[in-house]
């Protein structure tokens, strides 16, 4: 009995005391992307990133992610960005991270842990370390710091 | 206890005082008195230049933790726990402490108290999602407590009031930092807001303003004379908002987060966290930026060895284009030929997290010193 007083529901008959939900913790996004207006992006990146030009694609694709988009929509938007990062040759990654700006790391580093939390992502777990393990070389640790800390998930 | 086991000159004195982390810890406005939590008591000692601080008083009367000291400019120390309630401590003239307790209302720990500039209130944080503004009702011979509860979604960490006694900046868990009036009717004038930059009307409880910062906020403070913010996250960011521009941020070298942070003058900031020595941020003409570490055990001899070591084997993977794989079975094997994983020991005067900074020293508006507590029970004084 003693031991048991952290799990006493304080708030079982409090109706004002309501607790924190997951919609709670959403940033205040003012508008919400879709998958329409998405297209053109998944477009430009995807013929980016066949044509060769893996700075232009990973700068693109860092730049002003889809935030405030829903969960099917970026599971959609995060296929192209895996296409376009596993597109890049290995020797071209630490090119690429040394031309992205801070926030673009950031960013970047949220895709690689995305694609690690997803089937499709592991099957690519090489790839992602390696641009991860570059990261870090450049940034410390930094990004992932930022990453673990920040409600706006790509 | 007074020793510097650093050769760092910022270091100006270590005192090891308990075995158990301090969370919270503050000096008297004369700097004779020093307050600092372990555990469920507060521990009180008088401090005089160059001598160890001499325990003279142990505030037992909390049954939790507590998590926050402060002590007025009366000399009145506020201590608040988890078991959700706040004493008010009077210093007797037989250097004894007469406790009152401050009924809180709220149904979580409380997290960080604050006097207010004059010492005739106090806020308390708490993970109830309720900051409690409490003050002394002479007609009842009681502190009464006010709460602010719309709109805070989650744990209030920190808090800090404006020099006018009026404006409370709160940060939290729930990512946001918000500015409420915590103006008490009979106790402050509406002349100390008078012409302020923040509004016209500050009923209390009433929500100024708010930024969102996504992460958890460690640590809040005004500076009062610029109309300006300061807040600490943990997403290892300082940032500086004012009533107008948008918020400027400048991310920590080292990317642990800052747990606390001190205004040094107009233009500088020093801040303190996970990384276990203070950092030292400027403001110039392009905004905010990291200008020195303080205690920081730099040209150590295993950091640069594991530096260079890494140096080499970015070469080498620019060379060959080795796979991630062989990278790793190479970095193992290279730890087990040396038979050491590394001696990279910790020099800086903290050994754990510091939790919390404040001012110690003054001169001509400018902090000079500034006194810390870290996980390690440990309290630092470090010249800036």
């Amino acid at each position: 009995m003693e031991a048991d007083w952290r799990r006493i529901d304080i708030d079982a008959f409090d109706p004002e005391s309501g607790r924190l939900t997951a919609a709670d913790l959403v940033p205040p996004y003012e508008t919400t992307v879709t998958l329409q207006e998405l297209q053109p992006r998944m477009n430009q990146l995807r013929s980016l990133a066949t044509s060769g030009d893996s700075l232009g694609a990973v700068q693109l694709l860092t730049t002003d992610p889809p935030y405030s988009a829903d969960a099917p929509t970026k599971e959609q938007y995060f296929k192209s960005v895996l296409e376009a990062l596993t597109q890049v040759r290995q020797a071209d990654i630490g090119n690429v991270i040394k031309n992205l700006s801070d926030s673009q790391r950031d960013v970047l580093v949220k895709y690689l842990y995305k694609g690690m939390s997803v089937p499709q992502g592991q099957k690519q777990g090489g790839v992602l370390l390696a641009w991860l393990e570059r990261i870090t070389q450049v940034s410390g640790v930094t990004p992932i710091v930022h990453y673990i800390s920040d409600r706006r998930t790509v | 206890m007074s020793f510097s086991n650093s050769k760092d000159k910022s270091v100006v004195a270590v005192y090891k005082l308990v075995k158990a982390p301090i969370y919270s810890h503050c000096f008297s406005q004369d700097k004779s008195i020093l307050a600092v939590t372990c555990e469920t008591d507060c521990l009180v000692y008088r401090v005089s230049n160059n001598t160890p601080p001499v325990l003279f008083a142990t505030l037992k009367d909390h049954d939790k933790t507590i998590t926050a000291v402060d002590i007025s400019i009366h000399g009145r120390i506020v201590t608040c726990s988890q078991d959700r309630n706040a004493y008010v401590w009077e210093p007797l003239s037989d250097g004894t402490y007469k406790p009152t307790l401050v009924l809180l209302r709220i149904n979580r720990a409380a997290t960080s108290v604050t006097w207010a500039p004059n010492g005739y209130k106090f806020a308390v944080g708490s993970s109830a999602r309720i900051i409690a503004v409490c003050y002394y009702e002479h007609e009842n011979n009681w502190w009464v407590s006010k709460h602010i509860k719309k709109p805070i979604k989650s744990t209030i960490n920190c808090l800090s009031w404006h020099a006018n006694g009026v404006l409370l900046a709160a940060g939290g868990t729930d990512g946001f930092m918000r500015v409420f009036s915590g103006f008490i009717k009979g106790l402050d004038s509406k002349e100390s807001v008078a012409g302020s930059p923040w509004g016209q009307k500050f009923p209390f409880g009433c929500l100024i303003r708010e930024w969102y910062q996504g992460s958890y906020i460690h640590d809040v403070e005004w500076r009062s004379q610029m109309e300006r913010i300061a807040y600490v996250a943990h997403d290892g960011t300082l940032n500086v908002v004012d009533y107008q521009s948008p918020v400027q941020s400048v991310n920590a070298p080292e990317g642990l987060p800052y747990r606390s942070l001190v205004w040094i003058n107009d233009h500088e900031i020093v801040c303190g966290g996970y990384s276990c020595h203070p950092v030292l941020f400027s403001e110039a003409s392009e905004g905010w930026k990291f200008a020195k570490n303080l205690d920081k055990s730099d040209n150590n001899k295993s950091s640069a060895l594991t530096a260079s070591g890494n140096a080499d084997e970015l070469s080498g993977n620019n060379d060959e284009s080795s796979t991630f794989g062989i990278s790793a079975l190479r970095k193992f094997k290279e730890l087990d030929l040396k038979g050491k994983v590394s001696t990279d020991v910790q020099e800086s005067a903290h050994e754990n997290a510091i939790v919390e900074l404040r001012p110690f020293a003054e001169s001509n508006g400018q902090i000079t010193q500034v006194s810390s507590c870290g996980l390690d029970g440990k309290i630092v004084i470090y010249t800036i």
